[in-house]
């Protein structure tokens, strides 16, 4: 039965981390509605919906492009001058990664809360003692690995969002340099604005990275949300990581209803402190 | 994590039909984001949310049909009341949810 062979190669799809479209029509003709294939970035359909094979060449191109973008999609298409289709592009396969590098007192915050956010969490370390699974409960993957064996035990695709948390800035510059080139999602290191400067400084200076190169990490990291605590610290950089996946301004929504009136967010915390 | 279609597979093994609910398309503020999938199950252990309250209550009720039919049907999900205190959908916008049979496998040992 092919609904079978389909179901079967989706879920193997989602074991594999092998990003798929599923194509499936929502409305238009009743014998077409419900009909469903799976598309793949380079391999061949699997199934089709029934449409006119020129029609379909262009679902299936959407539904790359859709792969492309990590972003689901509705299209509706004119199958004839009186019909049209309605089709949903379901991106699946490849739930984002959140690799913590370092595993102290921000990663194991980090680690719930990346994982309530549905990321699969890895966390790798070089001391054994630290990169432990009892520590980190919620993490899929806790690592006790030189650093320098980064590459060779991690997933470094555009699916993956990397937090540079190690004991030690040189560690954390160590592993950047491993990394900067590679297409990832998202790379932040933790610093203050002032360590951050320097080391950007000695990185174009000693390594020649370009501040193209730069520009990507994300340092100091996090949202500015006021956060001291780890666990909030954790929450700020998870913040920023969101803001980086669905995109978004990063201020808060209320602030819309008082169009242009700077709005003074630490009432509260200045009442506190008895300013 | 636990992936949708992970816990789909393994729910597929008891053999009972299910239906499967997807928001395919919004409009204004919704509760859910497109994508957001629920599974609805004919003992009512269903898993995941399509945003809850009454707007979910109409999905599960839909999806009941959807497997008594094994016919798929596209609901929208209008959440744009008036606001007052006591009214219940007022997010704002409009879904549409994408509703499936998702009947058991054939178990072939061949």
């Amino acid at each position: 039965m092919p609904e079978d062979d389909l179901r079967r190669a989706l879920y193997a799809a989602v074991q594999q981390r092998d990003p798929v479209a599923r194509v499936v029509v929502i409305a238009g003709p009743d014998a077409l509605v419900g009909r469903q294939a799976l598309v793949w970035p380079q391999r061949a359909p699997l199934g089709d919906v029934g449409v006119p094979a020129a029609l379909w060449a262009r679902v299936v191109n959407d539904a790359r492009l859709a792969i492309e973008q990590r972003r689901h999609a509705t299209h509706t298409y004119e199958l004839d001058e009186a019909t049209t289709v309605r089709i949903f592009i379901e991106v699946i396969g490849r739930p984002p990664t959140l690799l913590i590098v370092g595993a102290g007192h921000i990663a194991q915050p980090l680690a719930q809360v990346g994982a309530l956010c549905d990321f699969r969490v890895m966390v790798v370390d070089d001391r054994p003692a630290y990169a432990r699974s009892d520590r980190f409960p919620t993490a899929d993957q806790v690592l006790a690995i030189p650093f320098d064996d980064l590459r060779a035990h991690v997933p470094l695709d555009r699916d993956t969002y990397v937090v540079l948390v190690t004991r030690g800035h040189q560690h954390d510059v160590d592993v950047l340099l491993q990394i900067i080139e590679e297409p990832l999602a998202y790379i932040g290191m933790i610093g203050s604005r002032r360590r951050i400067q320097g080391v950007f400084e000695l990185l174009k200076t000693t390594h020649h990275l370009t501040d193209e190169q730069l520009a990507r990490v994300y340092a100091p990291i996090g949202l500015d949300i006021g956060a001291e605590t780890p666990a909030e610290i954790a929450v700020a950089i998870m913040g920023e990581i969101i803001l980086v996946r669905r995109g978004g301004t990063g201020e808060p929504l209320s602030d819309a209803l008082w169009a242009g009136k700077r709005r003074v967010h630490t009432w509260r915390t200045r009442r506190n402190r008895g300013e | 994590m636990d992936d949708f279609y992970t816990v789909l597979a393994e729910l597929e093994r008891e053999g009972v039909p299910l239906a499967v609910a997807t928001v395919v398309c919004v409009r204004g503020s919704v509760p859910r984001e497109v994508g957001a999938k629920m599974v609805i199950h004919p003992y009512g252990q269903h898993v995941g949310t399509v945003g809850g309250g009454c707007g979910e209550a109409d999905v599960i009720r839909a999806g009941m049909d959807v497997i008594h039919t094994g016919r798929p049907r596209l609901v929208q999900i209008d959440l744009t009341e008036d606001v007052t205190l006591q009214s219940l959908g007022v997010c704002g916008g409009i879904m549409d949810v994408f509703i499936e049979p998702w009947p058991p496998q054939e178990t072939d040992d061949a």
